[in-house]
């Protein structure tokens, strides 16, 4: 379904292995009327060149927060109240907003949640990626409809329906047209939150193919946050899992399936039924997450968790430790494997 | 023409042939969307049965013509092999109720923000003249909270719904559902709006009530791996149609119709691994105002034949769990 498209000019000599963006030590407050909610607390994570990194875990987890913070689309009452995102050595949140509105879709895009809706309905989509093109460059309007065309056609889009308006396409198509807006400028990093939520399973695994397709084709990057742990799995080079705004697990996705360290992502990973395999007894996790203005002490699982250490889970919250090639925990049970095993 | 069969038993409740056709584009069009067209779905005692579809597949139609909130175009709805749409009174639509109950999709939105759990029990209890005084509503009350595990019992019939989680708030829709002692339990989507890591409680929650109270449940979703899970049997439906029916372990190893296999092929499954022989399926689901006679899923189906764009198939038996509407089996 791919067009053969010339490969676009390398921006910059790309290291594969130093990572494109880092996340370092970020806070994120959210100030309500029952007081500050630390929706993100002190995240750490790396993305490498053409990797895809997903973010898991339970609604209020402060995964769609990450999300937005690297983009810098936070608004009150959301704050950034602490930690560095770098990128090609330069601190997003430092930018002014000139820098920004240059940096955006020319380094970075995004792919909303409910993208469906994300296309402005009395605009051609066509118009829609030359707008995108022609803020960023000083291609002709003649050159970026060529371009957006071209787009579409990489996108799995007939050409020809660049004069197409939004509600004149299926769900699945508005969708690859959202993310032909996200490719018009070749970024280095695509920021996906939860991109094919509402589309139907078969669109879904169309797209996502597409979108590796074109992610080594093209060389970028992909921020990848789903509720959906299954498609995560299956689509991600590296998942980092988040509880109560705390990053407690980082590993490859093979790792994070087959060899949890953390309690939750051990809980987590048993707790949606597949297709395949024998069909077991499941449990999900017992209680719920916490409420973020009185998040519990210590460790923030440990009410819910029933390998909790006595008398220091309660106390001391666990910091991310190495426990395998590229593979991090936060768990106090990790850390005695690591001293005595 | 049957269902999901089990000879050896009678359904509890039984749809025929229920056709819905909705009229759409204004009073001078002559659009109609072919939501549901000749379903049949069979419900038994204790056994729970899965309808999995894609959203706009019309399985929510079929959920809702069943608890008897829209009316069919055409076809039957029995209950114990009595034809129930043809008394629409006031009274044989309050017996049907207490009879056949429904758990939403949306905890957040079928529960009345401005009052206690407690109220959401009574209701149920006094309309259907379960308890006659305070002493027994409160004792029912304190037994259904205490039957979906929400205690302290006290302390939960005193909170607003604001105060609960998804996943107990869903708890209390299902005790409500229960308020009634139905034989039927209609569930939408009960779990599709709750986090992981809550889904399998409220699942399991679900197969103690099917299992120790022998109550028969429909249960509507469009993630076929939690019918697997959960379900005894599953249909499987598409633009309106039920296009196969079988035990849902048989279903899942062996799919027969053509769109089940691909929709197994399509499901993310980490435990598959990268295994999965791809279908190369194009294009989308047609339009529901512009079905013609033949199959739906024609336009995409990489077995297709010429007699599949003329007539639906009929359907086909395979064994006496199992059925398909494809001309591949007949």
């Amino acid at each position: 379904m791919l067009s053969v498209m010339p490969k676009p000019e390398v921006k910059r000599a790309v290291n594969p292995d130093e990572p494109l963006l880092s996340v370092q030590d970020l806070e994120v407050e959210y100030h309500t009327r029952r007081g500050k909610v630390r929706a993100v607390d002190h995240v750490s994570f790396d993305i490498y060149p053409n990797e895809v990194f997903g973010l898991a875990g339970e609604s209020g987890c402060g995964k769609s927060t990450i999300a937005h913070a690297v983009t810098r689309i936070l608004h009150p009452p959301a704050y950034i109240v602490g930690g560095k995102i770098m990128m090609q050595g330069i601190d997003i949140l430092q930018m002014n907003d000139d820098n920004l509105r240059g940096f955006r879709w020319e380094h970075m895009s995004i792919v909303f949640q409910s993208a469906m809706n994300a296309l402005n309905p009395v605009i051609t989509v066509g118009a829609q990626i030359m707008d995108a093109i022609q803020a960023h460059t000083d291609m002709s309007k003649k050159d970026a409809r060529a371009r957006a065309k071209e787009l579409l056609n990489t996108v799995g889009i007939d050409p020809e329906r660049v004069d197409s308006y939004p509600h004149q396409l299926s769900g699945g198509m508005r969708q690859r047209a959202v993310i032909a807006i996200a490719l018009a400028l070749n970024p280095e990093l695509i920021i996906m939150d939860e991109p094919t939520t509402a589309l139907d399973v078969v669109v879904q695994k169309q797209i996502m193919k597409e979108i590796r397709q074109l992610k080594d084709q093209f060389g970028f990057s992909i921020l990848f946050i789903t509720h959906d742990l299954s498609l995560l799995v299956e689509f991600s080079d590296r998942i980092g899992i988040m509880y109560a705004g705390e990053l407690v697990e980082v590993a490859p996705s093979r790792q994070i399936f087959t060899n949890p360290q953390h309690p939750y992502t051990y809980k987590l990973m048993n707790s949606f039924p597949t297709v395949s395999g024998p069909r077991q007894k499941l449990v999900g996790i017992p209680g719920s997450p916490p409420d973020l203005i009185t998040p519990p002490t210590g460790c923030r699982f440990h009410p819910r968790c029933d390998v909790a250490i006595a008398g220091r889970c309660q106390e001391v919250m666990p910091r991310l430790a190495k426990v395998g090639d590229r593979h991090y925990a936060a768990c106090h049970l990790v850390d005695e494997k690591v001293i005595h095993g | 023409m049957v269902s999901n069969l089990r000879p050896k038993q009678e359904p509890i409740l039984e749809a025929q042939n229920l056709t819905m056709h909705f009229h759409t584009g204004g009073a001078f069009s002559r659009k109609t969307v072919k939501a549901v067209q000749g379903a049949n779905v069979r419900l038994y005692p204790g056994r729970v049965t899965a309808l999995v579809g894609e959203s706009g597949s019309g399985k929510s139609t079929i959920i809702r013509m069943l608890a008897r909130l829209y009316s069919p175009t055409g076809g039957k709805v029995l209950f114990k092999g009595k034809d129930v749409l043809e008394d629409k009174s006031r009274g044989a639509m309050l017996n049907y109720r207490s009879k056949v109950q429904m758990i939403f999709q949306d905890p957040f939105s079928s529960l009345n923000p401005v009052h206690k759990v407690r109220y959401h029990l009574e209701r149920p209890l006094r309309i259907h003249g379960k308890a006659r005084n305070r002493a027994a509503l409160n004792d029912q009350i304190d037994v259904l909270l205490r039957r979906v595990s929400l205690t302290p019992t006290d302390e939960f019939a005193n909170k607003y719904p604001h105060q609960l989680s998804g996943g107990q708030r869903q708890r209390v829709a299902i005790a409500r559902a229960l308020a009634v002692q139905p034989e039927v339990i209609l569930a939408d989507e009960p779990v599709s709006m709750l986090d992981v890591s809550i889904r399998m409680g409220v699942l399991n929650l679900m197969a103690v009530l099917r299992d120790e109270q022998n109550i028969a449940f429909l249960y509507v979703t469009h993630d076929i791996a939690s019918a697997r899970y959960f379900a005894d049997d599953t249909l499987v439906m598409y633009a309106g149609y039920i296009v196969e029916g079988a035990s849902s372990e048989e279903l899942i190893q062996d799919p027969k119709h053509p769109y089940t296999q691909l929709l197994l092929s399509a499901v993310p499954d980490p435990a598959r691994g990268l295994k999965t022989a791809e279908m190369e399926v194009v294009g989308e689901i047609p339009s529901l105002t512009s079905l013609g006679a033949g199959c739906p899923f024609a336009n995409r189906c990489p077995k297709v034949m010429e007699r599949c764009k003329q007539v639906m198939p009929a359907v086909t038996e395979l064994s006496p769990t199992r059925w398909v509407r494809c001309y591949l089996y007949e």
